[in-house]
């Protein structure tokens, strides 16, 4: 694995840091939680299915009358800010060339760097990571931590389940980036509906390699999971080639229509290099960070 | 189950090869990918299926070595103990022509129970079928097994069946079965199988007919013996017919195993042709040895010349005559283009080679005989006293003058003359293989006494009978029934014995070796 964080890279980031501003982030979910109980205020930002569990009090009854079906109102509180770093750190990711956990990180490095230097707080989650599980950072003066923690995660077999339940568990919904492959999108569908109906903005990151396009060697390969361990033994030949490409071509579609459905964004950038940290290759960051 | 080379099992060695060589080759490009899923969908999508190392295949392609393997041993399964050779002793005496209650014949009987019995036995045994009785046949394998040219039941059995049963069943692995009518007046064989056919009852045969022919003439006088094996007298029916002038029938009276002897005087047909000798009697189970049959040549119209020479005297014409008249014939002259049927030679040279023409020469030189000398009173010696031409005859007052050396060719003598105490031929017999005969004195008629002795016109008539040969003698068609086969009333006793289980043999299971190996690999295609 090489360096994930080299000084170039380093540079590169507080020079995105200040450039950037005006990351929008989400007031802390634990004090909404709490001010939840209390009363119904907040900024009105749209309806969403109701779910068995929610509270009765949220129903937009208006929306009822018009429709026959129950929606509950979501509502935006401008209090703490803070974001989320969902991280996959799974062995899946330890495929491509360079390896996709590479460009990963550095993507969630860049955004967490943006997350401190203008909310008020970061939370990154790690699920698989055992003691590193979560970890919160505040103020700009943690970026040097963030990297230091994001370089100290290992590689975990907990599925993106477990880590959206984490999440839903200290009750940390709000701006949520959501770093991972998203190889088997019918996996990431619950977790990714359950954040939605505890209003939570989730962002998908998804680094894009050139093999996620098509196979780059052609011949008789053995095909290896990194994740699962299981392995294809098959002659490829540009018959082969042609139908692969057409496979990842409906997976992409499928991840697309995966967050359109869930009503979030699906972002994907090409990864760069793994020497390349000019502002080019982070530029994507800076663009769709911003809503 | 056994191994006929069991080393061949060594040929297994082949199996490991066979499990390294099915595993599927290793890709030389190892690649990691989150998206596995698809590229088996693409697999998928395209039909294909990634080549992979099937344990039942492999399991199948083992088994299917493994199976050839052992036929290349050559596995056999153990065959049932038993007989592996069948003898079948088959009477064929003449007995066994006799017909039983249901009116088939014994030998009939015999002959359906073995093409019903043979096909029963195993392939693999060998069957020797032995006749015994008349002419002794032997046939084996398929030949035995198909009952070939067994001809019919004639005969009597030279050889004691159940000693024949008991020689042949005394060798390891060997069934004897025996098949017979019990007659003979011997035991049934003790060992081995055997079915009893029987067939008795009342027999009457004709048990032989003496027959005094008198060719060319057509006197026949025949003297038959006949006899009824019955329990009380009977009336039998005696008849001649055939090749004769009258048919002659007469019924005789037989008294129980009583020989009779009847004669008949019959006159021949002159064209030849079969004479029988019929005995009916109702009731009679062998119908095989009531008829006694001969084969009559046709009666010759002899012509006779002579020839004689300045000197002969009218002996030669004399006894030409006498011939004539005694085979009924008559004296030609003696033309170069015409046939006769005996040429007289009375001294001279003739160019006749010996044995080549009927002729009867008397001191006549043949062609390419030596010079002749004269024998200036010779004793007559002897005669032969057996020989058809001179037995019986009186020549004991032959007187000679003179006769020649060196005119009789070579022959068989009948006439001999001391010459300084040396048997030397005067009359001899040249014989040629086609049955034509020459007959040749050393002297002249006109030199001695011989036509003025009383056995001159026989001793002539046999001469001309003899220069006939065979052709002149009539052929008995019929064989005497056996002493042992004539008398039916009664049979040995014995119930039937059955066969022996016979021994299957060794199964070459090597077939089913290569066709589980065939159904292996066959399997094998259709799993993945």
């Amino acid at each position: 694995m090489p360096p994930l964080f080299p000084p170039a890279f380093r540079e590169r980031l507080h020079a995105l840091i200040g450039q950037r501003a005006g990351f929008r982030g989400a007031p802390d979910a634990r004090q909404r939680a709490r001010r939840s109980v209390l009363s119904q205020s907040g900024t009105f930002v749209g309806h969403r299915p109701y779910e068995h569990g929610d509270d009765l009090r949220r129903i937009d009854w208006s929306a009822y009358a018009r429709t026959g079906q129950l929606y509950v109102k979501q509502l935006e509180q401008e209090q703490r800010r803070t974001a989320a770093l969902l991280l996959d750190l799974t062995a899946s990711l330890h495929a491509g060339e360079p390896p996709r956990r590479v460009p990963l990180l550095r993507g969630a490095a860049v955004v967490g760097g943006f997350a401190l230097a203008q909310l008020d707080g970061l939370t990154v989650l790690a699920p698989g990571a055992g003691a590193l599980a979560e970890r919160t950072f505040t103020g700009v003066a943690a970026v040097p931590e963030l990297l230091a923690h994001l370089t100290a995660l290992p590689v975990a077999a907990a599925g993106v389940g477990d880590a959206v339940g984490m999440l839903l568990q200290r009750g940390l919904p709000g701006r949520v980036h959501w770093f991972s492959d998203f190889a088997v999108p019918s996996a990431c569908e619950r977790p990714l509906h359950a954040l939605r109906r505890r209003g939570a903005v989730v962002t998908g990151w998804l680094p894009e390699l050139p093999a996620d396009r098509a196979p780059q060697p052609t011949g008789y390969l053995r095909v290896t999971d990194p994740e699962t361990g299981e392995e294809l033994t098959l002659p490829v030949d540009e018959a082969f080639v042609a139908e692969l490409r057409r496979q990842l071509a409906l997976l992409a579609a499928r991840q697309d229509r995966l967050f359109a459905q869930a009503g979030a964004r699906l972002v994907r950038w090409r990864a760069p290099a793994l020497d390349d940290h000019s502002a080019a290759a982070f530029a994507v960051f800076a663009a769709r960070c911003e809503p | 189950m056994t191994l006929a080379e069991p080393w061949r099992l060594l040929a297994l060695l082949v199996v490991p090869v066979l499990w390294w060589l099915s595993l599927p080759s290793r890709p030389q490009t190892a690649v990691l990918t989150p998206h596995l899923q698809q590229w088996q969908l693409a697999l998928a999508a395209l039909r294909r299926r990634p080549p992979r190392w099937s344990r039942w295949r492999f399991l199948l392609l083992a088994l299917a070595a493994a199976f050839a393997a052992l036929a290349f041993a050559g596995p056999r399964a153990a065959g049932e103990p038993g007989s592996s050779r069948l003898v079948v002793v088959l009477d064929a005496s003449a007995s066994m022509a006799a017909r039983g209650p249901d009116g088939r014949t014994a030998w009939a009987r015999a002959t359906d129970a073995l093409r019903t019995t043979l096909p029963t036995v195993p392939a693999d045994v060998e069957v020797t079928l032995l006749r015994a009785g008349g002419p002794l046949l032997r046939r084996h394998g398929a030949s035995a097994r198909a009952l070939h040219d067994l001809g019919d039941p004639a005969g009597a059995i030279d050889a004691d069946l159940a000693t024949l049963a008991a020689d042949a069943g005394r060798q390891p692995g060997v069934a004897v079965w025996t098949l017979t009518d019990g007659q003979g007046g011997r035991a049934l064989p003790a060992a081995g199988a055997r079915t009893v056919l029987r067939a008795t009852g009342s027999n009457a045969a004709v048990l032989a007919v003496r027959l005094v022919d008198r060719w060319p003439l057509p006197a026949l006088d025949l003297e038959v013996d006949v006899a009824a094996f019955v329990d009380a007298s009977a009336i039998a029916a005696l008849r001649v017919s055939g090749a004769i002038a009258a048919p002659s029938e007469r019924t005789v009276e037989l008294a129980p195993s009583t020989v009779r002897t009847e004669a008949f005087a019959v006159e021949r047909l002159a064209a030849g042709g079969e004479l029988s000798v019929r005995l009916e009697l109702p009731g009679d189970v062998l119908a095989g040895d009531d008829v006694w049959r001969v084969e009559l040549p046709p009666l010759p119209a002899p012509r006779i010349a002579v020839l004689a020479d300045a000197e002969a005297g009218p002996f030669a014409a004399v006894a030409a005559e006498a011939l004539a008249a005694e085979v009924g014939g008559g004296v030609v002259a003696a033309a170069g283009d015409q046939a006769v049927g005996v040429l007289l030679v009375e001294g001279g040279a003739i160019d006749l080679a010996p044995g080549a023409a009927r002729a009867v020469t008397f001191g006549a030189r043949l062609r390419g005989a030596a010079e002749a000398a004269a024998w200036p009173t010779p004793v007559v010696a002897d005669w032969d006293r057996q020989g058809a031409l001179t037995n019986g005859l009186d020549l004991s007052e032959l007187r000679l003058q003179r006769a020649w050396r060196g005119v009789l060719p070579a022959g068989e003598a009948f006439l001999w003359a001391d010459d300084a105490g040396v048997r030397t031929p005067l009359a001899v017999v040249a014989a040629s293989a086609g049955g034509v005969a020459s007959v040749h004195f050393a002297f002249r008629l006109q030199d001695g006494n011989l036509p003025l002795l009383a056995a001159f016109p026989q001793l002539l008539r046999r001469a001309f009978v003899r220069s006939y040969g065979e052709g002149a003698a009539p052929r008995v068609r019929s064989e005497p029934p056996p002493a042992g086969e004539r008398d039916l009333r009664v049979a040995a006793a014995g119930d039937d014995v059955a066969l022996p289980p016979f021994a299957t043999p060794e199964r070459d299971l090597a077939p089913w070796c290569v066709l589980l190996a065939l159904a292996a690999l066959a399997l094998r295609a259709f799993v993945r």
